[in-house]
């Protein structure tokens, strides 16, 4: 007799009966020796290509290494849905419609995508990022959530709802850059202001604000409700995992997260260097961190933006935390 | 009887293991990896197995990752390790942070090098990784030893090695060169350390004898042992049987061309005096120097050389 919940995925945590050679939920190979950092993050055991993942009546294959395509195979009436720069290709059968978001002005501002596109059965379709790294599956059991990196979903069984949140990691500097403020600049300009002589960048732009988002202005938020289903998401270079115990708390540069447990904190945390000269604001006197605890787990990407920090002042923040060394 | 322990040697980084050993304990590199070269003698960087630990002093590294892995370093009490602060992936929320002023201050700001350098102090583990795909290279230095890297490659460096740059020497060459202004240098002074790279790509490895020289794309150079020196060969690129006289006139607006194009780069702005002197107004006033020709940089033995395949400009400063 077979037992059905015989195997854990040590990645997704779902359950299955482990005689595949990859988890039914988010492909990762069974009994893979499990390798986990010393420090304890879990690196996603690379998909074995062509692994296929059941999603209900649904199938969907991941094919690739270097930028992972994601292939469904869609049965009648079921749907996915996805942000239109993730298409890759599609068959006859399958027909699209969009999916509007609430909140389109703010969704806009952000540079989030307006519509989200839905794919619906029968028929194949595929999905890509343009990243080079690891496409990651992460199912979703009735009543979980995950919150989502903007940017970073390829595409999302319909019976998952979509949401997204503010991320609530912000500050705000004066206009100008440091460089300008530390040297001769800052007079030059107000002097070509006065004369009315500047433009453009010319200008004085110390009295505007600037905004500033290390990880983004929202977090796409996906919830299973009463069916499960699975969030596809990307990740630049490779992906590691982590789960942190209740009150554990770690530093993550703010571009690297890639998604978390709601139930993992964060805030944003300066640290000031020890000695070194504080003239020179801009010359890595500060960094600028995720300080995010437990209990939950939460997925990093080696791969991501450089976060832009002005090394100005804060005028304005969410709340934070410091440290000076 | 006296059982002699027989030591295998890598043929990375040359450091001696135990013989039972699979991967070296210096450098991570596989021992018993097949030691295959091209026909024209380079090596690929070893495979660094995911997961490999390497130990410098009381403090380990361990290397995740494949496709733009991490180095994810375990300070031991009192051990200090160095890095770019935007590597920085995540930390211990316990591991004291400082900066490390970087000789020669203000004409790094000119070159667009990091002006202070970041320094962890154990005992916290602190993790770095690159913005693109890539191998590392671990470099264990021994005392005395000294390697050059290009700039920014670095990915961190044990507390025990001594940082400072070379100036890339000539004003035509350091134009050219396509690698900046000046290299790392880092010198293993009094005790053996650990210098970490990241190389864009694959990483491959030559070692030159002694007078041989190579003639090797700036872009694709990633290290060198000091030993090697350092100089600019500029191919002409004018066809053969052209008139000389037109190819002249040719070379003369060319230049003419590119002056133009170098004032009006530094002239730009926007950035402030670093910017100003950063590699677009560089590479545009290299033009000045070299015309039409094809700038390579040529490197001499003895002493290795270590390339990367992917070169594209990565806007890392």
């Amino acid at each position: 007799m077979s037992d059905a919940t015989a195997y854990r995925c040590p990645y997704c945590r779902s359950e299955s009966s482990g005689t595949d050679a990859s988890c039914p939920n988010c492909g990762a190979p069974v009994d893979v020796k499990i390798r986990t950092t010393k420090s304890g993050w879990t690196e996603l055991p690379a998909v074995a290509d062509m692994a296929k993942i059941q999603m209900g009546q649904s199938s969907c294959q991941i094919t690739g290494r270097l930028v992972p395509t994601a292939d469904f195979t869609l049965a009648a009436n079921d749907t996915v849905y996805f942000p239109h720069p993730s298409f890759l290709w599609q068959e006859d059968g399958v027909t699209m419609d969009a999916m509007p978001m609430r909140r389109a002005w703010s969704r806009m501002r952000a540079g989030l995508p307006l519509v989200m596109l839905q794919a619906r059965g029968p028929g194949r379709v595929a999905f890509s990022h343009d990243t080079a790294g690891e496409l990651l599956a992460v199912p979703l059991q009735p009543g979980a959530a995950v919150d989502v990196r903007e940017h970073r979903m390829v595409v999302a069984s319909g019976a998952i709802d979509y949401d997204w949140i503010d991320s609530g990691v912000w500050f705000t500097t004066s206009g100008g850059n440091a460089q300008d403020q530390a040297s001769g600049m800052k007079l030059l300009k107000m002097g070509l202001d006065v004369a009315g002589m500047a433009s453009g960048d010319d200008r004085d732009r110390s009295n505007e604000i600037e905004y500033h988002y290390p990880l983004g202005q929202y977090l796409d938020r996906f919830v299973a409700r009463d069916s499960p289903g699975v969030v596809f998401v990307q990740a630049g270079g490779n992906a590691f995992i982590r789960d942190l115990a209740e009150g554990e708390q770690i530093l993550v540069k703010p571009p690297a997260l890639l998604f978390k447990d709601p139930s993992v904190g964060m805030q944003l945390h300066v640290e000031f260097p020890g000695a070194g000269i504080k003239l020179w604001r801009s010359w890595g006197n500060r960094y600028l961190w995720l300080r995010m605890w437990g209990p939950g787990r939460v997925a990093l990407q080696s791969l991501y933006d450089r976060l832009e920090d002005p090394g100005t002042d804060f005028r304005d923040a969410c709340a934070y935390s410091q440290q000076k060394w | 009887m006296t059982d002699v322990a027989q030591r295998v040697e890598c043929r990375w980084c040359r450091g001696q293991s135990p013989a039972t050993a699979t991967t070296c304990t210096r450098c991570g590199a596989p021992l018993d990896v097949r030691n295959l070269v091209t026909d024209a003698g380079w090596r690929q960087a070893p495979k660094i197995r995911d997961l490999t630990e390497v130990q410098a002093g009381a403090s380990r590294y361990q290397l995740d990752g494949t496709v733009v892995p991490v180095a994810e370093a375990e300070l031991a009490e009192g051990d200090t390790a160095y890095f770019e602060h935007h590597a920085m992936l995540w930390k211990d929320f316990s591991v004291a942070m400082t900066v490390m002023d970087t000789p020669g201050g203000t004409k790094r700001i000119l070159a667009g090098m990091p002006f202070v350098l970041s320094v962890a102090h154990g005992p916290g583990r602190v993790s770095l990784s690159r913005d693109g795909a890539g191998e590392l290279v671990v470099l264990p230095l021994d005392p005395g030893v000294e390697v050059d890297a290009r700039e920014h490659a670095m990915l961190v460096a044990s507390g025990n090695v001594t940082f400072s740059y070379q100036k890339v020497q000539g004003l035509k060459a350091m134009l050219a060169a396509g690698t900046g202004m000046y290299m790392d240098r880092f010198v293993a002074t009094s005790a053996a350390g650990l210098v970490i790279l990241h190389g864009y790509g694959n990483v491959l490895q030559r070692t030159l004898g002694d007078g041989e020289t190579i003639d090797v794309e700036p872009g694709g150079f990633l290290y060198k042992d000091a030993s090697v020196t350092m100089a600019i060969d500029t191919i002409s690129l004018t066809p053969e049987g052209a008139n000389q006289g037109v190819a002249a006139v040719k070379g003369v607006a060319t230049r003419g061309f590119a002056a133009l194009k170098a004032a009006r780069q530094l002239t730009k702005g926007g950035d402030g005096l670093g910017g100003l002197l950063s590699s677009g107004g560089l590479q545009a006033a290299a033009g000045v120097f070299t015309g039409s020709g094809m700038t390579l940089m040529r490197l001499t033995g003895p002493g290795r050389v270590g390339i990367q395949s992917m070169y594209l400009h990565h806007e890392t400063a």
